[in-house]
């Protein structure tokens, strides 16, 4: 109760300092602010993403449904941060460069990294059966796994490469500089991972609960 | 003395020659992907005209009717399986990742059939400046083999689940968008006359990795 | 005494707390027992008590969720991965290729396992269920009563050593119960069949008896 209030303040607080007390970043100008929940959000997604397909090999080696709570409850908090992230990020491009969605590289990648998402939870949906639909995803995500590296790291400096575009976003730059940004910012990155793990444990609990009650009802029928 | 059951050269020569006879049996398989590739290309050639510069929009719109060939037909290989109910028999006669070999050859040799009628074609309806058939090839091969790779996988999950086709592409598409970028640079770098050595590192790796990854995942693929 | 009467070296198969339960399905609680060749075992119980189930955990085709299984042959431990090298498994929901005829699926699974004279053995395997007449009809073309002596002819296919037989009788005539019953004396003379059934004929010719107690269908624990 106390840790949940806690969390409330210090993301209420490194919110509020960004806004109000850290000063903008000259280049960016007002829309500086984005930053203090666009990358905490894009970070929550990667995050997110290597805990699930983490437990999803956990899984496939233990056979504990445990694993699987855990990789599908990451991959449902990993879409909603996805999204966050995809959305603010177009909105500050927009604000910056005058266009809402510009394929460079780090748009291309958030927009993989929600397609593996959302394969992943349709693939999940379509399979009745707990072990089953716990097996199988996690084969996915192990492939997912692999290719990641190439869908995040390679293609989209191909399409750059394809493309140039004539706006060079220059993201961070100046970021590091005034101490008070670098403050909020980091209080925020770290606000938003509690945040991520505490949600993940709530929806891990609550996976366990419905299990629990589902075999207590069979067993009385 | 029983034979030894993990021969499994002889179980992936025998599954590629029994997936041949059973499509040449019933060879619906083949002929609905041939009808469709040969009709989305028929769709694109008539609302885009000849394109004799345009290497760009020729490299993508061929990748895209290959991908979508691909997408319409290769997870039928294990969907025919599970309707048939036949998993179990071929399951007690090879090892997991024999099956996978020889259903992934088997797609292999799908893909090169449709090409070999889809390319040409293309290319004559198309038009585009003439094509160094070296780099060409190279990158079309390369492509397929981690298309296939990919798609067989993928076709091995799906084809389990209460979804169909409409599934196995939304699934395989975010995988295969390395294989459509590197494909579609790659054989536009041919046409402008550009090294193509990139791309088909890339396209290596990328059949490489998928390849060793379904080496250890095929184990648990089939536990019903 | 024929060549074929000689006693397979040393086959047995054992359950150590074997198990397998999935959530809210029914399953087969825990079981240990130790079977040795040559004999004819009979695993009987109600419906939905989990006799096929065990059969297809012996067979390697399901992974237990605790304990498991040994079988010896030998002396050497055949793992579950390896046990369709050393035996033969019929049941009512094996299935072959329909557009291709009895002859080419039997031939199929010989080369498949290794087999050098695929097309002789098939011949020798559909012979000797009555089925020789019908070697080059599709299999789609079958009766049901037809397409069980093709299960059999498939699980007598490479002469194993372990037959595992889940209902063999279904959908036979007087003629083919009588089949079922001329094989499985044939084969307990040199190596292990194990039966699952709830024919009380068909457990008459077993001399050792695994009774399953599962809770079956409709009936409260």
């Amino acid at each position: 109760m106390i840790l949940r209030l806690l969390l409330f303040l210090w993301i209420a607080a490194a919110m509020l300092g960004g806004f109000l007390w850290a000063p903008l970043v000259p280049v960016l100008g007002d829309s500086t602010r984005v930053l203090y929940f666009h990358i905490p959000s894009a970070w929550n997604t990667v995050l997110a993403l290597g805990w699930s397909m983490l437990h999803s090999i956990q899984y496939l080696r233990t056979r504990r449904l445990g694993h699987d709570d855990q990789a599908a409850a990451a991959a449902e908090l990993g879409v909603l941060f996805c999204i966050v992230a995809a959305v603010s990020g177009s909105l500050w491009a927009k604000a910056q460069w005058g266009s809402y969605w510009n394929w460079d590289p780090r748009e291309t990648s958030i927009f993989f990294l929600l397609l593996i998402y959302g394969a992943y939870l349709a693939l999940r949906s379509a399979i009745e059966g707990e072990e089953k639909r716990a097996r199988l995803a996690a084969v996915y995500s192990v492939v997912a796994f692999v290719t990641v590296p190439f869908l995040i790291f390679v293609v989209p400096r191909l399409y750059a490469t394809l493309h140039p575009s004539p706006i060079l976003p220059q993201r961070g730059e100046g970021r590091a500089m005034d101490p008070r940004i670098r403050i909020c910012f980091f209080a925020m990155l770290v606000g938003f991972t509690a945040l991520f793990f505490w949600i993940l444990s709530l929806k891990v609990r609550l996976v366990r609960f419905e299990r629990r009650a589902l075999s207590e009802s069979a067993a009385r029928s | 003395m029983p034979p030894n059951g993990s021969n499994s050269a002889a179980a992936v020569w025998a599954i590629l020659r029994k997936e041949c006879r059973s499509e040449w049996r019933t060879r619906y398989g083949l002929n609905a992907a041939l009808l469709f590739a040969v009709a989305t290309l028929t769709g694109v050639s008539f609302a885009v005209g000849r394109l004799p510069d345009r290497t760009d929009l020729l490299a993508a719109l061929l990748w895209v009717v290959l991908l979508f060939a691909a997408l319409a037909s290769l997870a039928h290989a294990f969907v025919r399986e599970v309707e048939g109910h036949t998993l179990t028999l071929l399951r007690l006669v090879a090892s997991p990742t024999a099956i996978a070999l020889g259903k992934l050859l088997f797609n292999l040799l799908f893909l090169a059939v449709l090409e070999v009628v889809t390319v040409p074609l293309f290319l004559v309806l198309m038009g585009g400046p003439p094509v160094r058939w070296g780099p060409f090839l190279l990158i079309l091969g390369l492509g397929s083999l981690a298309l296939a790779s990919t798609t067989t996988l993928v076709g091995a999950v799906v084809s389990q689940t209460r979804g169909r086709g409409a599934l196995f592409a939304a699934v395989s598409l975010p995988l295969l968008m390395v294989v459509l970028a590197a494909g579609v640079s790659g054989l536009r770098a041919q046409w402008d006359g550009n090294p193509v050595t990139t791309e088909a590192r890339l396209l290596a790796a990328y059949a490489a990795v998928v390849l060793g990854a379904s080496v250890l995942l095929y184990d648990h693929l089939w536990e019903d | 005494m024929s060549a074929a009467a000689v006693v397979v070296d040393a086959l047995a198969v054992e359950a150590l707390g074997l198990e397998h339960l999935y959530t809210g399905r029914r399953g087969l609680p825990a079981l240990s027992f130790a079977l040795q060749a040559p004999g004819v075992v009979a695993v009987t119980g109600p419906n939905g008590s989990g006799k096929s189930t065990l059969l297809r955990l012996l067979a390697g085709l399901l992974q237990p969720t605790a304990g498991r299984s040994l079988v010896t042959l030998a002396g050497r431990e055949v793992p579950p991965a390896e046990r369709r090298a050393v035996l033969g498994f019929a049941s009512p929901e094996l299935a072959f290729y329909e557009e291709l005829s009895c002859l080419e699926n039997l031939a199929f699974a010989a080369e498949a396992r290794g087999a050098r004279d695929r097309a002789a053995r098939a011949s020798a395997a559909l012979e000797r269920v009555g089925l020789g007449a019908r070697a080059r009809d599709r299999v789609a073309a079958l009766s049901s009563g037809m397409t069980q002596r093709l299960r059999l002819a498939f699980a007598l296919l490479l002469r194993p050593p372990l037959l595992l037989l889940d209902e063999p009788g279904s959908h036979l005539d007087e003629e083919g119960r009588t089949l079922v019953e001329r094989i499985v004396d044939e084969e307990a003379r040199a190596g292990l069949v194990v039966i699952a059934t709830n024919e009380s004929r068909e457990w008459g010719l077993a001399a050792q008896r695994i009774e399953l107690r599962g809770r079956g269908l409709g009936h409260p624990a």
